[in-house]
């Protein structure tokens, strides 16, 4: 029984983080249709951002967000700008390719500046845990689900509750009508990108504590990514908090009653089974083409 | 219409013929092999197109059956003895059966849901091999550690094998060019619910584009096996395979019979540069490449010598 409460909780720890990594990826299919493939890169130049902070200028992992939030929100303005942007009109599947592209640039340039090695980020309160009833509670994995909690609830607050917000979803029901209203659509793909490379950042410097991190640790996160999406309503944004926490709890209880690797395949099952049956999410709330 | 006019059909075998002499006439060593690579290429990308490109689904997995085909031919050389060949035609029927039963599934869903229902079966297949001796607690597919095949007869053996393929595909491309079948993977790609109103039995047409496609693709894995003597599930069922026949096709442009042709030569051939050059640097120039493609010819480079001849289309 404390064997499956504690992976239960595991999970919805791991999943509160997953939630955090995909918010960004729905962002942008819905409002862009874009499927980022690079989307995963960006986990890990947040991730980067602030295991650099902390090695050289010895900053708390936490303190760092906002960094990687002004750093992170420039890339994806620009990237949006200078690229994505002349992909409007095009076949969908552009998106993927040049994503893609942008997946193999940033993942290789990481590698050739900060080499292979793996990294783990030790702060003071690294591996203090606090336990209650006999459950495990690791300080740092406590810290960073209600950050990302606090992640999530802010962009549904920009997304529901903002002018910029109503813009933002005016142009993902329809662009031309938006445009037509007078919502400067090509700004509001920008804002967009940028606010979904930033989140997906931050979900980065968050995990930085808990994941170790390496180049090439951007594949599996778009993977992941997908995987809640798919399971919240691909391009439903509250969804994606209900789609990671049960992606995280599905992965936990597998790799702690079956085995780690098989867990992975699992996943892609479940995710499989998903598009099959309910291809909106569980909440059926998703887009459908 | 590019139909097969006469003097195609005669230009197009006297390239064949002079492909086949080749070798003959001392191309050995570094460039056969290069140019065995770029008919590998050019017959992957075409099978990707003969599915994505004629009927618009965009296949993000083909990399399922390469793997799938290189691990069976593989495990019935390995472990049932088998010869080359019969190993093949079994790898390629068993490619058959689960395009059979992956497009069933997955052949109802559209766009970027298809896309990510078709990478999922890829990841899923190369975690099985990858794990499933661990789970089951005997050894059969290898795991991380691979297989190792049989001692390879020599290159032009797969020279001629890959020689072979190219013609078959390109053929087949002929053929969807003027066959009702052809008609009909395209009426989906224009509209799939006009092509349903019309009488096109669509998901049947598509279903059997899908195994034609897949199962082709299933045997150049099973040849790449032998070939290469030794393979590994991170190998050949790397995401990067997917993505090269995809940029291959459509840079030379998606649903024509010279756009993988044209795409996979030159891309092969810039690949094989880049890597010898910039060993470190590949995947990023690779990268670059790909953006630049996007960017400055969405549309592929055979339409635009289409566009050029033809004036505004």
């Amino acid at each position: 029984m404390i064997l499956f409460l504690q992976s239960l909780i595991n999970g919805i720890l791991l999943g509160g983080i997953y939630a955090a990594c995909a918010a960004g990826f729905s962002l942008a299919f819905g409002v862009m249709g874009i499927v980022n493939l690079s989307h995963g890169d960006f986990v890990m130049l947040g991730a980067f951002v602030t295991y650099w902070l902390f090695v050289l200028l010895g900053w708390d992992p936490f303190l760092t967000l906002p960094i990687t939030l002004a750093i992170l929100f420039f890339l994806g303005f620009f990237l949006q700008k200078l690229m994505l942007n002349r992909l409007t009109g095009v076949p969908p599947i552009m998106s993927y390719l040049l994503t893609f592209g942008l997946h193999l640039v940033l993942s290789g340039l990481a590698l050739r500046t900060w080499t292979a090695d793996y990294r783990t980020l030790n702060t003071v309160y690294t591996g203090l845990n606090l336990i209650v009833f006999g459950l495990v509670l690791p300080y740092s994995r406590v810290a960073t689900f209600l950050f990302a909690m606090v992640l999530i609830l802010g962009l549904y607050f920009l997304l529901y509750r903002t002018e910029v917000g109503r813009a933002i979803r005016a142009t993902a029901q329809d662009g031309e009508m938006a445009r037509l209203m007078g919502v400067r659509i090509f700004r509001i793909y920008a804002f967009t990108f940028a606010v979904s490379v930033a989140i997906t950042g931050l979900a980065g410097s968050l995990i930085a504590q808990t994941f170790v991190i390496y180049p090439q640790m951007g594949l599996p996160f778009t993977i992941t990514a997908f995987c809640v999406v798919v399971l919240g309503g691909l391009g439903y944004v509250p969804g994606t908090l209900f789609g990671g926490l049960i992606l995280g709890i599905f992965e936990s209880l597998s790799t702690t009653y079956l085995t780690a690797g098989l867990s992975m395949a699992l996943t892609f099952f479940l995710l499989l089974i998903m598009l099959l049956v309910r291809p909106g999410g569980i909440f059926g709330k998703g887009i459908l083409e | 219409m590019m139909g097969i006019g006469k003097r195609t059909l005669v230009i197009l075998s006297l390239l064949a013929v002079l492909f086949a002499v080749l070798p003959a006439l001392g191309l050995e060593g570094y460039r056969l092999r290069l140019l065995s690579l770029v008919f590998m290429w050019i017959a992957l990308a075409g099978c990707w197109n003969l599915m994505s490109g004629y009927t618009g689904y965009i296949d993000f997995g083909p990399v399922t059956y390469f793997g799938a085909g290189a691990y069976a031919t593989a495990l019935f050389m390995i472990r049932l003895d088998l010869p080359f060949f019969v190993s093949l035609v079994l790898s390629g029927i068993l490619c058959a059966f689960l395009a059979f039963l992956i497009g069933l599934a997955t052949l109802r869903i559209r766009g970027a849901y298809f896309a990510i229902a078709t990478f999922a079966a890829a990841e899923a297949l190369k975690q099985i091999v990858l794990e499933g001796d661990r789970v089951v607690g005997f050894e059969f597919f290898g795991g991380s550690h691979g297989l190792t095949l049989p001692v390879p007869p020599p290159s032009e053996f797969f020279y001629y094998f890959l020689l072979a393929f190219t013609v078959l595909v390109i053929g087949i491309s002929f053929y969807l060019e003027r066959s009702k079948f052809g008609y009909g993977l395209r009426a989906i790609r224009g509209s799939e619910q006009g092509a349903e109103l019309s009488g096109v039995p669509t998901l049947s047409l598509k279903i059997k584009a899908y195994i034609l496609s897949s199962s082709l693709i299933g045997c150049i894995g099973g040849m790449e096996a032998y070939w290469l003597t030794y393979i590994i599930p991170e190998d050949v069922f790397n995401v990067l395979r997917t993505i090269q026949m995809v940029i291959m096709t459509l840079l030379g442009g998606m649903g024509t019979i010279w756009g993988p042709v044209i795409g996979a030569t030159f891309l092969t051939l810039v690949g094989e540069f880049l890597g010898t050059k910039f060993v470190y640097d590949y995947l990023i120039l690779l990268g670059i490449v790909i953006i630049i493609v996007i960017l400055l010819l969405p549309r592929g480079i055979v339409n635009l010598v289409k566009s050029k001849r033809g004036g505004a289309q």
